[in-house]
């Protein structure tokens, strides 16, 4: 492993002080929850917009914690979910009179530490909702799994009921909006290569240098396929073939178009792979409304990129174009 | 195994904590095959505060230790592995309640307690792959084995060895199952092949279990 770090369990602790000093005042941490919030949350005219999900996908979702994003970010260890404990007193220390939605990412360890959460603040009194987000599309959704995995599509969600409870929407119209956000987001990822979660100390995975994971989840999990490496414009059409037909996106609809890179991929092959989306799309009558290219959901140092495409409305498209801030990132 | 007291309680804990405190790489390699990895780290969190601070839980009784168990690991355990483990916990001390010495059928009972809790959280049921297609057979066989008239005679020691073995053998016919729970589970057919990181860890913590059990009523025996 080379990494700049000290001792590997201190990991996440050291880079939750490190966004909030970073923070210029606007972040306070929780060294016992791992909790990064804003300065100014709570607020008795907003609702309290909460996520938890694991370490390691930064910028998510300590590093969105900001005005019209999360209010508050308390992560388990690198790709594990909180511990109950942290949801509950997150959430007690959020607590609005508004109520507090928790967004989280379908996995089975956050879902139950979510669920057991919300019924020990429901019966503290806490008016709590739950938006679960389900966007990967390299999943097959069968009675058997938990369901598809939230990835990168969850950045969506968060924006527009960030931008929507600035405004003042109640809890209610948080999750009508989240789960209209939710039911239009599809995403597929690929990585070209492992990481390494400090802890750990060695790769999650092996993959040879001409091989891609096609369907690759967040934590490293594998895909449903192993196969040769392609070219970009392979690539693009093997995400856009995945994407597309499982809403499906049609011509005459308006998307915003996301290319996540996953850690290490460089910027300048992520806007690559986007040109080639966006001329794909355009060619099949689908409008993209908005680009999003940058990291928002890594897997620690991998490889890859997601493409994800979110049909939107006249609402959807005034919600993801109000402004948002996030504390650490200063231009 | 047939009364119980509390300072084979703190044997049977000691030892569990300890066994996964130990095992964490291991059990996080296992998990990594076709999980995330996180498994043997994560239980590592709540199970090293067992270790270091069970001097200080209180034992009145099996219930008391067996819920300050699961508190802990609600409070320190991310994952799925917390929920799940604290809730075995939680049922096993409600099953448990306030007894400080526990029969066969007290233990029998307090470990189907906690199956129940595992099954109600994780929704998963046998065959599908999971830590309870090991923990399962070794209850049913301890069961089988504690019902024998020779089970006073060596308190269990026999019984529990055999429980440990089955646990063992059903850890490795998890291979060719198809995992239908946890992160496993969406890697589909390519989940085929590799054994489940749960279950393998109830085979391990059953013969260091077994292990300790036999140097204690061995030690009595002999006298040393």
């Amino acid at each position: 492993m080379k990494k700049f770090v000290n001792d590997p369990r201190q990991f996440v602790p050291e880079m939750l002080e490190g966004i909030q000093l970073a923070s210029d005042g606007r972040l306070k941490y929780e060294p016992k929850y791992n909790l990064i919030y804003r300065a100014d949350m709570p607020k008795a005219n907003k609702v309290s917009i909460i996520q938890g999900s694991g370490s390691g996908h930064e910028p998510a979702h300590t590093m969105i914690v900001g005005k019209g994003m999360l209010d508050a970010a308390c992560p388990g260890d690198v790709f594990a979910g909180p511990p109950v404990e942290f949801v509950y007193e997150t959430t007690k220390l959020l607590n609005s009179p508004m109520g507090v939605l928790h967004l989280v990412n379908n996995y089975t360890g956050d879902r139950l530490a979510f669920e057991q959460g919300r019924e020990m603040c429901e019966a503290d009194g806490i008016k709590v909702e739950t938006l679960l987000v389900n966007d990967d599309v390299a999943v097959k959704d069968s009675t058997w799994t938990v369901g598809r995995r939230g990835v990168a599509g969850n950045f969506f969600v968060i924006k527009a009921v960030g931008a929507a409870s600035e405004k003042g929407a109640s809890l209610e119209e948080l999750v009508r909006i989240g789960n209209e956000v939710i039911a239009n987001v599809r995403t597929l990822g690929i990585a070209l290569s492992s990481c390494t979660p400090p802890v750990k100390g060695t790769p999650l995975f092996e993959i040879a240098d001409d091989e891609m994971e096609v369907g690759i989840g967040i934590h490293g999990e594998p895909g449903r396929q192993r196969t040769k490496l392609v070219s970009a414009t392979e690539i693009v059409d093997i995400m856009l073939n995945a994407v597309v037909p499982d809403l499906p996106f049609k011509s005459g609809d308006e998307v915003a178009l996301m290319i996540n890179g996953l850690g290490g991929t460089t910027i300048g092959e992520l806007y690559l792979l986007y040109g080639i989306a966006h001329k794909k799309l355009e060619a099949q009558g689908i409008k993209v409304f908005r680009s999003y290219v940058n990291e928002y959901c890594t897997s620690l140092e991998m490889a890859g990129a997601s493409l994800t495409l979110l049909k939107v409305n006249e609402e959807i498209k005034g919600l993801l174009n109000e402004p948002a801030e996030v504390s650490i990132r200063v231009f | 195994m047939a009364a119980s007291a509390m300072d084979e309680v703190d044997l049977v804990l000691r030892t569990m904590a300890k066994t996964i405190v130990d095992n964490a790489v291991y059990f996080a390699e296992l998990d990594s095959v076709v999980g995330d990895g996180d498994f043997g780290y994560s239980l590592r969190n709540g199970f090293e505060v067992v270790v270091s601070d069970y001097d200080t839980f209180d034992r009145s009784s099996a219930g008391a230790v067996l819920k300050k168990v699961g508190f802990v690991l609600s409070g320190k355990v991310g994952g799925v592995s917390g929920p799940i483990w604290g809730t075995a916990f939680l049922r096993a001390s409600q099953a448990a309640g306030d007894k400080t010495d526990l029969t066969s059928a007290d233990v029998i009972a307090i470990l189907r307690a906690a199956v129940t809790g595992i099954m109600h959280r994780g929704g998963a049921s046998l065959g599908e792959k999971t830590l309870l297609d090991a923990l399962v057979p070794a209850i049913d066989t301890l069961e089988a084995g504690l019902a024998r008239p020779e089970a006073a005679q060596d308190h269990g020691v026999a019984a529990l060895q055999e429980a440990a073995d089955v646990a063992v053998r059903a850890a490795e016919d998890t291979k060719p199952m198809l995992a239908l729970r946890g992160r496993a589970a969406y890697t589909g057919e390519r989940s085929i092949g590799s054994v489940d990181a749960g279950a393998t860890a109830i085979g391990v913590i059953l013969q260091s279990i077994s292990a300790a059990w036999r140097e204690k009523f061995h030690q009595r025996e002999t006298g040393t």
